[in-house]
């Protein structure tokens, strides 16, 4: 069953995933649709950094500065 | 069968990838970015909390810091934007003050020091040059950035290449950057004032003060960095994928070294197995935290957006990261934008984090002074963190509020209130401003 029902996803997630034309893209063109960190953002990204042991892999800064206050 | 099945789906799908005619070829070259955009940027933080490093995970963590940022991306021809991006950060830290508590007649981790480092200023810029190939389906950059505080320099630069196919549903990235820091490395005032006077108590603020419990004060372990730069090379990937028309991905993976003096040398470390000298409440260090002089890091993450309807947008983000300091940590983000008329959204976020500890890390007085690499920095422990808040965009995309020459393109609010499991507890507002050169 949980086989079928992966097959079931795969087949659904690749045909849902067709090209999307310029005039299609309304939606994905809205600004809370954008995939990435909105800029204001940065701070609270930069107090995690202080305040966590890990960082990146958000696509912002991958370093450089001490972040240890 | 069924895996043969799944099998043609998956090839059956890339292909229609492959056979899709790209149909934004270049019927006209519209501007990468049409005119000058100001984005005012601010912050506000305040935490608190009851495990400093600097007095070796016991004392006050208060801090405060503001961030005034200004970025400004000027369109240099129709392909060309150059974005200088310039930020402070003016932070008053009891924690750091307490680097040197011996400037009060009554030393106390618990209490703030008013002393020079209990004050810094951070001040930092980046200018980032990027091109757009004619079809747009090609992007490379490249920067340079510095900063500075009291104790730190550090200087950075990189570039990246973006590819963008199949109608511009599939990007694909990848970036390299260097950082250069240098430490100006400030050591507790108990250690250095104990060094300075080849490693006796005749002089510095032991002239000052009477040492009580162990009379016979000797950090052993004790000696200066020789090593004082700390260098960062990363590389990163991203991909990203607009799946329908309502639901777009992005992964992102880096993989990061680091060499150099990676340890913080202003953090104290307490040992079970040396005696405790103290200088009014105050325990003198037994050594720095030492932390080895290279970190392999790689964080994974991802992002999930999806548009529900006129009023909803769905935005998550994950991350999985693991080092070679023992630590992995998994991070969840979720934000639900609600659009309540076509100018104001409003949206509520929560962030949970959980880490494992680093091997190098104990709590107060739990290190032997045998170990080769010690910490008791709570950054490092073992917690789980809950994030949680909520923010306020206003947008006009007509720019009808102008001031001079600009005209208001939106405006962002954010409020979050973050709480660690080990006690630590902060508040971020952050506030944007965007104009638009009219």
């Amino acid at each position: 069953m949980k086989k079928i029902l992966l097959l079931g996803i795969t087949i659904l997630a690749l045909h849902s995933c067709s090209s999307v034309k310029e005039y299609e893209k309304e939606k994905i063109n809205d600004p809370d649709m954008k995939l990435s960190a909105r800029p204001e953002e940065r701070f609270e990204t930069n107090f995690q950094v202080y305040r966590e042991a890990s960082s990146g892999a958000n696509g912002g800064k991958t370093g450089g500065g001490c972040g240890c206050n | 069968m069924k895996k043969a099945i799944a099998l043609l789906s998956f090839l059956s799908g890339f292909s229609s990838f492959a056979q899709e005619q790209d149909s934004t070829d270049v019927a006209f070259k519209k501007r990468v970015l049409e005119t000058t955009e100001v984005d005012f940027l601010m912050s506000y933080y305040k935490q608190d909390g009851s495990h400093s490093a600097v007095s070796g995970g016991k004392g006050m963590e208060e801090l405060t810091d503001l961030t005034p940022t200004i970025v400004v991306a000027m369109p240099l021809n129709d392909d060309d934007v150059l974005t200088v991006d310039v930020g402070l950060s003016a932070y008053s830290s009891a924690s750091s003050g307490n680097i040197n508590p011996f400037d009060s007649a009554t030393p106390s981790p618990w209490q703030a020091s008013s002393g020079a480092s209990a004050k810094d200023m951070w001040v930092g810029m980046t200018a980032n040059y990027s091109h757009s190939s004619d079809d747009r389906n090609t992007i490379w950059n490249g920067h340079v950035s510095g900063s500075a505080e009291y104790d730190y320099i550090s200087i950075g630069f990189g570039g990246g290449l973006t590819k963008l196919f199949n109608d511009k549903n599939t990007e694909v990235g990848i970036s390299a950057n260097v950082y250069l820091d240098t430490w100006s490395p400030i050591y507790p005032k108990e250690l250095q004032d104990f060094a300075d006077n080849g490693n006796t108590l005749n002089g510095g603020i032991f002239n000052n003060f009477t040492i009580t419990g162990n009379t016979d004060y000797d950090p052993k372990n004790f000696k200066f960095h020789q090593d004082k730069n700390r260098n960062s090379y990363a590389l990163s990937l991203s991909f990203s994928q607009v799946i329908n028309k309502k639901l777009q991905t992005s992964l992102f993976m880096d993989v990061l070294h680091q060499q150099g003096l990676l340890s913080t040398p202003y953090q104290r470390v307490y040992f079970a197995d040396v005696a405790d000298s103290f200088i009014n409440e105050f325990q003198l260090a037994d050594d720095i935290e030492r932390l080895p002089d290279t970190r392999f890091k790689l964080p994974i993450g991802a992002r999930l957006n999806y548009y529900i309807d006129e009023t909803f947008v769905l935005r998550t983000y994950y991350r999985f990261y693991t080092d070679n300091w023992g630590i992995q940590s998994h991070t969840a983000n979720f934000e639900l934008p609600i659009k309540l008329t076509d100018r104001f959204t409003v949206f509520p976020m929560y962030r949970y984090y959980t880490q494992t500890a680093s091997k190098y890390f104990a709590p107060h007085e739990a290190h032997l002074s045998t170990e080769q690499y010690y910490t008791s920095d709570y950054d490092l422990s073992s917690f789980d963190a809950h994030q949680y808040g909520f923010g306020i965009n206003y947008t006009d995309i007509f720019t009808g509020a102008k001031i001079w020459k600009f005209g208001i393109k939106n405006i962002d609010f954010r409020f979050n209130h973050y709480t660690r499991s080990d006690g630590l507890d902060a508040n971020i507002f952050s506030f944007g401003i965007k104009f638009i050169q009219q």
